[in-house]
């Protein structure tokens, strides 16, 4: 029924009015005192009020109508010459002369309309809702973002939703705070002994229910609960299992992080379902992150320990193993000195043998000390400005001899007047010897070994697609150091590998030939520390290209 | 005849030491730990001692350091035996008062010719 107020305090116009609206479908109503028009519009709430413009007070009762709500359609019946105020506060007009079925079509249109504004104040109510709780959807998403601490991502989770559905209590069973399960109430007013233990049980009914192989096992007397209540001075009564309630599992995939109950005293709407859901599924995507995130740490924390452990291992071994070796080669010595008797030919070519061998095992032991100390770090260097030409030098005249027994001939091509570089010897020299006694060992008799040293640009370095990576690191002038054989060969699978620890041992071949394996690797990380790099180039049984390149000293500018 | 201590736990090193010591005419006492040694060397007066580093009770530095700081033995040369070579074992034995370092493996030969250098140098002045 549509509720017409008139207000009017002439009895003909009361009259005409009250036959106009006699039909059911009006509830028609007449007032004749400004107070009584107020009231009635408070408490009535009529759809269509008719004023005479001519009633005692009418502007102000006007003013004050429209400031209890906009809603509110005026009708003004104008019986005088009304003030322009009064006119501009009106919805519409009708006057003595129009005829019944004019009035009352005035009066249908302005309903009309009431009820369009109305649906429409309504539809801008649901939408500034949806927003506030997109927003809410949105912070907490963020939130989630920004954490891999699972305590913190649980509690995000309740933050909200408290935001987006305002709950009265949430039970979050979570297996990811504590190393136990945890119940978590989140509630707004305080819980009394008899509805905690009747939540428990609730909720552990619910997780049963919830999860085909639960990953714990739950009973009341181990879930330990933890309490947040919002005003400790109310309490909660048992009329809070009538309350509106939704459930949702905290699951990703086979991971099971927990699960929510939610109460509310009025009752939730579909959208509200939605966004529980919602939450309560993008709770479980950074939870399980945060599951991975811990597990890496973890192995992370144990490889380092093994990495620890490794470096001190060989670091002891190493010691222990020099001990014993100095005394063989002591007596060695002291038997080949001839001063315990003659020594026959046949005698001293197995105590040279004895001998070699010591000396190959105290290389080996002194690559693995060199190895361990450079990955813990402490590798002294002396680094000074020098020229390429005296690690060169050295290394010719030190390995000369070596590659002639060999049958081999070592050549030196070198560029002259290069620029210094900044470097320490001694670790050059070990790197270039490494690198020829490697190529003394797998050159065929009667072939050359060249070192060559030129200038080069970073640029302009060509090289296998391995070690374009390594190359791409170095930018500027640098000494590229080169050791040319025409030996057996490197397959191009084995190439990458070539400075890998142990790469030696995988190949049957060259453990014919002996070295511990380390000699590349180690030759890598020295080079490393020079901000240089180590390569090669190979064809097999052509021969290899050992390169490594070590940065131009920077000249100090002429002013 | 020149009197040298050689203090070392492992025996087989005291041995060869001695052997080639005494080869080249020198007179050897030995130690297999570190009191031993300190003891020994306050009863003998030796003319050079070589050393051990890592040695049970009492290590090779502590013995350099308390002879070396008392004036009635701070004379002595005391030549190291190290299986390190690492740079902050040296200046250890710097502020210990070892004069040289010999590193595991070590060439007897190199160990005779410094005894050699410092007992040498000892029968000039």
């Amino acid at each position: 029924m549509i509720k017409i107020l008139f207000a009017s305090e002439n009895a003909e116009d009361i009259a005409r009015f009250s036959t106009i609206f006699s039909k059911n479908t009006y509830d028609f109503a007449v007032l004749s005192t400004q107070l009584q028009v107020l009231e009635s519009v408070q408490i009535e709430m009529p759809d269509i009020i008719i004023l005479d413009s001519s009633f005692n007070g009418a502007k102000q009762l006007t003013k004050q109508i429209k400031s209890l709500s906009d809603n509110n359609i005026i009708i003004l019946y104008i019986t005088n010459t009304p003030e322009p105020e009064l006119l501009k506060l009106s919805n519409a007009f009708i006057t003595k002369d129009m005829t019944d079925v004019l009035i009352t079509s005035t009066v249908s249109v302005n309903l009309k309309t009431k009820n369009s504004l109305e649906k429409l104040s309504n539809s801008n109510k649901d939408l500034a809702d949806s927003l506030y709780r997109l927003n809410a959807l949105y912070s907490t998403s963020s939130n989630f973002a920004e954490t891999l601490d699972k305590n913190k991502l649980i509690s995000y989770m309740i933050e909200g939703l408290d935001k987006a559905l305002s709950f009265s209590l949430t039970c979050t069973l979570s297996f990811c705070t504590e190393d136990e399960p945890v119940l978590l109430l989140n509630s707004l007013y305080e819980i009394s002994d008899e509805i905690l233990s009747a939540i428990k049980l609730r909720t552990i009914l619910n997780y049963k229910n919830a999860f085909e192989n639960p990953p714990y096992e739950i009973d009341e007397e181990n879930l330990k609960v933890i309490k947040t209540v919002k005003y400790p001075g109310n309490r909660f009564t048992f009329s809070l299992f009538q309350y509106d309630n939704m459930f949702a599992p905290i699951t990703l995939g086979e991971n099971v992080f927990g699960c929510v109950e939610i109460f509310k005293d009025t009752s939730f709407s579909s959208d509200d379902a939605t966004c529980f859901q919602t939450i309560a599924r993008q709770a479980a995507l950074p939870l399980k992150n945060a599951t991975l995130y811990q597990e890496i740490k973890e192995t992370n924390h144990k490889l380092e320990k093994l990495e620890r452990l490794k470096s001190e291992f060989i670091s002891i071994v190493s010691h222990e193993l020099r001990t014993p070796l100095t005394s063989i080669k002591n007596s060695l010595d002291i038997l080949k000195s001839g001063k315990c008797g003659d020594v026959t030919s046949n005698m001293e070519k197995f105590l040279d043998m004895a001998g070699r061998n010591v000396q190959r095992l105290s290389g080996i032991i002194n690559d693995l000390l060199d190895l361990s100390k450079i990955e813990a770090g402490k590798m002294d260097f002396v680094f000074k400005d020098m020229n390429i030409h005296s690690v060169v030098d050295y290394v010719k005249s030190a390995l000369s001899e070596v590659a002639k027994e060999h049958g081999l001939t070592l050549l030196a091509e070198e560029t002259e007047n290069l620029p210094d570089i900044t470097a320490d010897s001694q670790r050059l020299e070990q790197v270039l010897t490494n690198l020829v006694s490697n190529a003394i060992k797998f050159t065929p008799e009667g072939k050359n070994i060249t070192i060559k040293t030129e200038l080069i640009n970073a640029a302009d370095i060509k090289c296998h697609p391995y070690f374009e990576e390594d190359i791409k690191k170095l930018n500027g002038d640098y000494i590229m150091v080169s050791v040319i054989d025409e030996g057996i060969g490197i397959a191009e699978k084995d190439l990458l590998h070539a400075f890998d620890k142990f790469a030696q041992l995988e190949n049957s071949l060259s453990r014919k030939v002996g070295g511990s394996g380390l000699g590349l690797p180690i030759a890598k990380q020295l080079l490393e520390a020079h901000q240089g790099t180590i390569w090669c180039d190979s064809t097999p049984d052509v021969g290899s290209a050992f390169h490594f390149a070590v940065p131009v000293a920077k000249v100090p500018a002429m002013n | 005849m020149k009197k040298i201590l050689i203090v070392d736990d492992e025996q087989d090193i005291v041995e060869s030491l001695k052997f080639v010591l005494e080869a080249s005419d020198y007179t050897c006492y030995c130690a297999y730990n570190g009191e031993d040694g300190l003891k020994l060397a306050k009863e003998i007066m030796p003319d050079l001692i070589i050393l051990d580093v890592m040695m049970p009770k009492i290590n090779g530095y502590k013995i350099s350091r308390l002879l070396k700081y008392d004036s009635k033995y701070k004379n002595i040369p005391i030549l190291m035996v190290t299986a390190r070579s690492q740079e902050e074992d040296k200046l250890i034995g710097e502020e210990t008062g070892v004069d040289e370092y010999i590193t595991k493996p070590f060439d007897l030969d190199e160990v005779v010719r410094k005894v050699d250098q410092y007992l040498g140098s000892q029968v000039e002045k």
